[in-house]
């Protein structure tokens, strides 16, 4: 069994707030892995550190076996990341975007063009190809967004939160395309929606106050509950029940 | 290659923004032919010879070069405002490149904005029957390159300081304050005193006179003006840079 990541007592301290304890947690290779949680349970602030975007205090994770203290540019080469907010540059086309995202990280001339027209196809962006990605509504950006983080082909893909604030059309489209990319890349996903990590989660760790109370498989954590569903096991796990 | 792909993007960013078109080229260009007029409309015996053409030229291509610190402001601090920031910070992208990407495509703009500038004030020559000199021209534009460099360095360091909302304001001030100390709308060395010394101090009067020595082929004397706007220039590049790269570490920490 191989890991994509290796989390090995993660802290991070802001003054004197914890903001993660000391986790620890695997991912299998080409799975997707849910890290849920209650506002300020610690996942974005796992998710930074896993990305470079903050420095642990103590502990050391492993990404492909690249270590995010000491081999942090090759972790970036092999990452990448969809924040929570959209991430786009807003005066450049929707194409240009990806273009841009695809040169950064070193790609060449013809294999940008192939991956660029491959996320237009992948993720519907036809219509709006040329349009100017501040134009677009806010499904459309967030689409654009992942499919930049796609066009570098990460081994690890992150998704903080994809589906924030989209309607329930925009939400299962990208449901669909999430689905798809399972058993090519590695996803860590975390999110709010319980239906969502449960249609999607082949494993799920659950956060609180930074520490990991829960993780397993979406049975595991149902047989650990008690519960018959993934929102009813979350609260019991949120709330202290366990 | 990272740096130069930055710098296209940045270079797009502002291009499409068409306030930048505004201040960068007509603001200025307007100025330059309101002055004229007005230059025009003030009698020979008054003996007031700032607003002639070869001396507004340069002036006037300086003043432009300041609304370049204004962009380059609001590029660094909108960018530094929003996830996309983030996201890059999460590249492998390096320090060097966004220092590189942010200054390269504004330092493109500014010699292209003084070239246009200097177009403008050609035709507008041909009408007061003034001749200019193309190699004074060509080393006039060279010879405010250290003046763009001290405004982008403004520009960077605001811009990672100040959000998008303070970044104008402050600019402004910096804007009107180096017109007027850099003795484009009044002759600074005709008040004198400890105004005048305060004014040969700062790098905006250095920077419009040795344009205007350039502009005159005066090149003895352009040559300490020059290296007082270029050392100024490097020496905020260097703070500015250092600012930049500080908080970005500050960023991820």
């Amino acid at each position: 069994m191989k890991y994509a990541i290796e989390v090995n007592k993660l802290r991070k301290e802001f003054g004197l707030k914890t903001a993660v304890k000391d986790i620890s947690f695997q991912v299998q290779e080409k799975t997707l892995f849910s890290l849920l949680g209650v506002n300020g349970a610690g996942k974005t602030t796992t998710i930074r550190m896993l990305t470079g975007l903050s420095r642990p205090t103590s502990g050391d994770a492993f990404v492909l076996g690249h270590s995010i203290t000491t081999d942090l540019n090759e972790v970036k080469k092999v990452s990448n990341v969809s924040t929570q907010d959209t991430a786009v540059a807003p005066n450049l086309t929707v194409r240009e975007n990806l273009e841009f995202m695809a040169g950064i990280y070193n790609i060449d001339k013809k294999q940008i063009q192939e991956r660029t027209n491959e996320m237009i196809q992948l993720f519907s962006l036809q219509e709006v190809e040329n349009s100017k990605a501040k134009t677009l509504s806010g499904g459309w950006q967030r689409k654009l967004s992942i499919a930049m983080a796609l066009i570098t082909d990460p081994k690890v893909l992150y998704l903080d939160e994809p589906t924030l604030g989209l309607d329930v059309l925009a939400r299962k489209d990208l449901w669909r395309i999430i689905e798809g990319l399972k058993k090519k890349v590695t996803i860590i996903l975390t999110t709010h929606y319980m239906e969502e990590a449960e249609h999607l989660s082949d494993a799920i760790a659950v956060m609180v106050g930074g520490e990991i109370k829960a993780l397993g498989t979406l049975e595991d954590l149902k047989k650990l509950t008690g519960k018959d569903n993934l929102e009813d096991a979350f609260v019991e796990i949120a709330e202290g029940g366990l | 290659m990272r740096s130069f792909i930055f710098s296209k993007r940045t270079l797009k960013e502002i291009l499409r923004d068409p306030l930048s078109y505004i201040f960068c080229l007509g603001f200025p260009i307007v100025m330059l032919v309101i002055m004229t007029i007005v230059d025009q409309s003030i009698p020979e015996e008054a003996g007031m010879t700032i607003f002639h053409i070869d001396n507004l030229a340069p002036g006037i291509a300086f003043f432009g070069l300041s609304f370049i610190m204004l962009f380059t402001c609001l590029q660094v601090s909108k960018d530094r405002s929003t996830a996309f920031m983030l996201r890059l910070y999460a590249s492998p992208l390096k320090s060097l490149d966004f220092i590189a990407g942010y200054t390269l495509p504004v330092l493109v703009l500014a010699v292209l904005q003084s070239v246009i500038s200097f177009i403008a004030a050609i035709v507008i020559g041909a009408f007061v029957d003034y001749q200019f000199d193309l190699v004074n021209v060509i080393l006039c534009i060279l010879v405010l390159i250290p003046s763009a460099l001290v405004f982008i360095s403004f520009g960077i360091f605001f811009g990672t300081l100040l959000n998008d909302k303070a970044a104008p304001g402050i600019c402004s001030i910096i804007i009107t304050s180096a017109s007027m100390l850099g003795g484009i709308w009044m002759d600074v060395d005709s008040i004198g005193g400890t105004f005048a010394k305060f004014c040969h101090a700062l790098p905006f009067y250095q920077g419009v006179r040795g344009a205007r020595f350039a502009l005159t082929g005066e090149y003895g004397d352009m040559v300490k003006p020059v290296l007082i706007t270029l050392g100024y220039g490097i020496l905020v590049y260097l703070f500015a840079i250092f600012v930049l790269r500080r908080k970005m570490q500050q960023d991820v920490k």
